[in-house]
């Protein structure tokens, strides 16, 4: 004992600081070791989401990429075909309009050429007429009388003349 | 060449200055009013009252302000711990993951054993180096309270019969025999008191047998004792197992006393010597000592927890 004393050593302090050194120990198991170490976990798990969240997102970005290169290829595509139908449509209606065009005008020769051809029969009727009409009454001066059939006459000047006409033409 | 080095040191103001600096402390060391006492060495934490209880020495009041230390520090990293960490918080988050590691790298990597073992050896580490910092203060071993002579006159004996080993420090007791008032240091480095190192040792030697104990039942004891019948020269082994085993207490607790007690002998005859300068260099060394000795008594003990909790009946 004399030994240890010289030493400084006495039970009492030395159970002091066995003590001190475990409240020590408890007070900084509370206070700083398990704060920190979830800290520390804490920010290990944030850091690991961070990044898989930043690979999603690139992830993402990469599909969007994509997914906006597929919709424009689309629209491309589309919009070829609907300028492809246009120009159906507008060589469609132009041949529509052409073939009515020559349609119409057809129709309107035709009937300038029937018109022509019923204006040109009345004016030949109306002239027949009135050549019946002078032979009669030519005939009825020369024989210086009124026919007395005239109805049977007029008739057989028209005959004539049909029959005229159509040896004649 | 020595043209040369004159040229470069008068053309050259900041080795110049230094030189010049260096001259001149040197000088003032010879100066008598700037000498230092002749140290005072005291093998045993002294009791700071005259009157007072013996065991409130300087010791146990440093191992208290220790304590207060390291509790703000961790408050203040603590307090207001965030996400995106201060700069104390970083360098405490820093030291408490470089410690865990350590610690997984020994016991195993997220075993139970590291989490079991991390609080010990981690408040052995910052305890000890906390304690090894801070008798280098300045204050510490200058600031004290005079004791009349008559106490000291028996210190001092003390001091004479222990100290025989040392030529310098039977020279500083027997200063101190002549009956005048002794400084006692209000401050003295717990590791520099034998009480905190020993107590350091026994706990980490009796911890180290009951996590033996827990891990293996008990079937540890059997690495001390053998049937001597059966298995002669095991027992032989196991009894210089437990020889070892107690000698760990005493090398523990001296191994971190020596070096931080005699680092402080040795910047206190360094400043006896030569006042300025020679002990500033002795500091850094100090410095690099109470790093490894905090490092060391941590190591050892998570060895030693370590190497308990492995079964040795394993290998046969």
């Amino acid at each position: 004992m004399d030994a240890l004393d010289k030493l400084g050593i006495s039970w009492q302090l030395l159970l002091s600081q066995i003590v001190n050194f475990g409240l020590l120990m408890i007070i900084l198991q509370q206070l700083l070791y398990k704060p920190v170490l979830n800290m520390l976990e804490q920010r290990r798990q944030r850091i690991a989401e961070g990044l898989e969240q930043a690979d999603k997102a690139s992830h993402a970005a990469a599909e969007a990429e994509a997914e906006k290169q597929a919709i424009l290829e689309e629209a491309r595509r589309e919009a070829q075909e609907v300028r492809a139908q246009a120009t159906r449509d507008a060589e469609r209606i132009a041949q529509d309009v052409r073939s009515r065009a020559d349609q119409e005008a057809q129709d309107i020769r035709m009937k300038a050429q029937a018109d022509a051809e019923a204006q040109t029969a009345a004016v030949m009727a109306d002239a027949r007429k009135q050549i019946a009409d002078l032979a009669i009454a030519a005939t009825e001066q020369i024989l210086g009388r009124e026919l007395a059939n005239k109805d049977e006459q007029e008739r057989f000047v028209a005959d004539y003349l049909a029959q005229q006409n159509g040896s004649g033409s | 060449m020595f043209k040369n080095l004159l040229q470069a040191f008068v053309l050259n103001a900041r080795i110049r200055n230094a030189t010049i600096g260096v001259i001149v402390l040197l000088v003032l060391s010879v100066v008598p009013f700037f000498n230092a006492p002749p140290p005072h060495v005291e093998l045993a934490a002294e009791a700071l009252l005259e009157q007072g209880p013996k065991w409130f020495t300087n010791g146990l009041l440093t191992t208290i302000l220790v304590d207060l230390i390291i509790i703000l520090m961790a408050v203040f990293a603590v307090s207001r711990m965030k996400e995106i960490p201060g700069a104390w918080q970083n360098i405490v988050e820093m030291l408490v993951e470089g410690m865990w590691n350590l610690t997984q790298s020994i016991a195993g990597h997220g075993s139970a054993n590291s989490r079991k073992f991390f609080p010990w050896v981690i408040t052995i580490f910052i305890f000890v180096l906390v304690s090894n910092y801070i008798g280098l203060l300045p204050g510490f071993g200058s600031i004290g309270i005079y004791h009349s002579g008559a106490e000291s006159h028996a210190q001092a004996a003390l001091d004479n019969q222990i100290a025989m080993a040392g030529a310098e420090t039977v020279a500083v007791a027997a200063a101190a025999e002549e009956g005048k008032p002794v400084l006692v240091p209000l401050f003295r480095s717990p590791s520099a008191d034998l009480n905190m190192t020993l107590a350091l040792a026994l706990i980490s030697v009796f911890m180290t047998q009951f996590f033996g104990v827990q891990a293996l039942g008990i079937r540890y004891f059997t690495k001390f004792f053998k049937n001597p019948f059966k298995d002669g020269m095991g027992a032989v082994v196991g009894f210089f197992e437990l020889i070892a085993e107690i000698s760990k207490i005493i090398s523990f607790s001296f191994r971190l006393f020596g070096n931080i007690f005699a680092g402080e002998v040795v910047l206190l005859v360094m400043a006896f010597l030569v006042t300025f300068l020679l002990p500033s260099i002795f500091y850094g060394l100090e410095l690099f000592i109470g790093f490894i000795q905090a490092l060391v008594f941590m190591l050892l003990t998570l060895a030693f927890f370590t190497m308990a909790t492995v079964s040795h009946d394993d290998h046969h």
